[in-house]
């Protein structure tokens, strides 16, 4: 027997390219998202449309919505307010950002602190931590029924929702994080001798950025919710409350297209905030998009794998060859 | 020259049945410009000596003092995993455990070393973007940097490729020799242990000081060469005596 090099496939990442490589690129993948959704959506209108015919009337396309945005945005920009009872798109958002940034940067003050209080203190976490599960349980709704209750209109009962809805996901992030600091970084700075603050500063920080960064997007997106929740009950104005005014006016297009306007915020704030300042903080990272990475893995798996199924050899295979060169 | 003493030093884990004793009345005296291995089985509490005279860990009972002109001495230590800073440059790295981060004198200091470990061109690279041996060499270039009066090794080069470790023997030797430092070396391998050291200290399991054996011939030495081959043997032999050969 006689291994050659010609029994050992080549390998699976050399065969694809082209039209794989497009199509596996992240670009296509994001480009085509947004035109399945569409896809789907005018299908979907029309199927429902076929098995229960009324329904059209409250099922608006997408042609539809955009509209309604289009009219949002040009709003205070045309002759004769469309919208004289309540504010324009920009006063809304203005009043409802407000709102989350306040209850936000509190959320993560306190959290923070009682995060690494009960990360560095395990008196502080048996403290703490049934009430945090506690507030962790409690649904967004249920705290904006009561604080509507409670504060009734107002800035107040928002921005609370917010901090309520926010805090136990900062809090549990952090503590996870202080736990999750690596000792042996430590032990490094103690065996130099280093100064704890600077130890602090230069090892447990940025231990714990991963941590901060994921408390960050969850304190936003959870308070964003709890608060136009909470707007929808218990508002006056504010992003929540325009959504009740088009579902009491029953114009399913408003809802929709106001909510596309939430969708395309976080989008944004995702894109050109959180992605952005993220890959500043983790640049040190060799490889980032895990994604790619593991996809990668696979691909040089595969190889191996072929590779090892070509490389291996029986009893009877080293007895062929020891005939063969004696 | 740095004086290491060790009196009566004992250390244990645990509480009752789990209580383990990993150092028994240890008694250790190291001066001067020497290279001394610690070597012995795994769970002999080779690392447990080292990190209790780093000031990482703390004596269940015992002292011990490293003093160097009757002051403190200053330590630098190089672990097991080279124990680098992910998210800092190189150089941020070298530059972490400085007193003085901001003192020019200091910063060329840190290219110095590094320099000498062949890195003097990586300097704004991140750790994850070097191999082990090089994040071993940061690691190295780094405890040198403090210019410690004695610096504490522990397995520096058992995570590394034969060559690889090799090479970094070697360097360490002429680091050694070029700056005249007290090493204590914490090594599993005779044979790197015998190719770098003055001394070679032998514990066995439960943490006790078997023997002190002085290996007096020439550097460098060739694991080849016949002289250093019969020295390897020799504490092999100890070994074997001891009971000390893994089976």
């Amino acid at each position: 027997m006689t291994v050659t090099s010609d029994k050992i496939p080549a390998p699976r990442t050399q065969q694809s390219g082209g039209i794989m490589k497009v199509l596996k690129s992240p670009t296509f993948a994001r480009l085509l998202f947004p035109v399945a959704v569409i896809a789907f959506w005018y299908a979907g209108v029309g199927v429902i449309k076929a098995i229960w015919p009324f329904a059209v009337d409250v099922l608006p396309l997408p042609q539809e919505v955009v509209g309604a945005m289009w009219n949002e945005i040009i709003d205070p920009f045309v002759d004769g307010n469309q919208a004289p009872t309540r504010d324009n798109l920009y006063i809304t958002f203005a009043i409802s950002l407000f709102r989350l940034i306040s209850g936000f940067l509190i959320a993560m003050v306190l959290g923070t602190i009682i995060g690494l209080g009960m990360g560095l203190s395990k008196a502080v976490d048996a403290f703490f931590h049934d009430w945090v599960m506690a507030i962790l349980a409690m649904p967004a709704l249920g705290w904006a029924l009561f604080i509507s209750l409670v504060f009734g209109f107002g800035n107040l009962g928002p921005i609370l929702a917010v901090i309520l809805t926010g805090i136990p996901f900062v809090i549990v992030n952090v503590r996870e994080g202080v736990r999750n600091t690596p000792r042996e970084l430590f032990d490094m700075a103690r065996a130099f001798g280093v100064k704890r603050n600077r130890t602090t500063r230069h090892v447990l920080v940025p231990a714990m950025m991963p941590f901060f960064f994921a408390a960050i997007r969850y304190a936003f997106s959870i308070g964003w919710k709890g608060l136009v929740i909470t707007e929808v009950f218990g508002g006056q104005d504010g992003a929540g409350w325009t959504l009740k005014f088009y579902y009491d006016a029953h114009r399913a297009h408003g809802v929709v297209g106001y909510a596309a306007f939430f969708i395309i915020f976080a989008l944004l704030l995702e894109r050109f905030v959180f992605e952005r300042w993220s890959q500043r903080v983790f640049k040190w990272r060799p490889q980032a998009g895990g994604v790619e990475t593991v996809e990668q893995a696979f691909d040089v798996a595969g190889t191996s794998g072929a590779m090892a199924s070509a490389t291996f050899v029986t009893g009877a295979d080293v007895e062929d060859f020891e005939d063969e060169n004696n | 020259m740095a004086d290491i003493k060790v009196e009566h030093l004992h250390k244990e884990f645990g509480l009752g049945d789990d209580k383990v004793v990993a150092l028994e009345d240890v008694n250790l005296e190291i001066s001067g410009h020497v290279f001394v291995s610690i070597v012995g089985p795994s769970g002999c509490g080779k690392s447990t000596l080292l990190n209790i005279m780093s000031q990482i860990e703390t004596p269940t009972s015992g002292v011990v003092s490293i003093t160097q002109d009757n002051r403190e001495a200053l330590r630098g230590y190089v672990f097991q995993a080279a124990r680098l800073l992910p998210w800092r440059t190189v150089f941020d790295n070298l530059l972490f455990v400085q007193e003085d981060q901001s003192d020019e004198a200091v910063r060329e200091r840190c290219q110095r070393y590094l320099d000498m470990v062949q890195l003097g061109d990586k300097t704004e690279k991140f750790p994850g973007e070097l191999s082990g041996g090089m994040q071993q060499r940061v690691g190295i270039a780094r405890a040198f940097s403090v210019e410690p009066d004695v610096l504490f090794m522990d397995e520096p080069f058992s995570h590394l490729d034969a060559i690889t470790a090799r090479t970094l023997r070697a360097e360490l030797h002429e680091m050694w020799k070029a700056t005249g430092k007290t090493i204590v070396f914490v090594t599993h391998d005779v044979g790197e242990a015998v190719e770098l050291s003055n001394r070679i200290v032998v514990f066995s399991k439960g943490g006790k000081l078997e023997d002190d054996i002085t290996i007096d011939l020439p550097f460098p030495r060739d694991p080849a060469n016949e002289k250093v081959a019969i020295a390897k043997a020799a504490v092999l032999r100890k070994f074997e005596e001891l009971d000390l050969v893994a089976t």
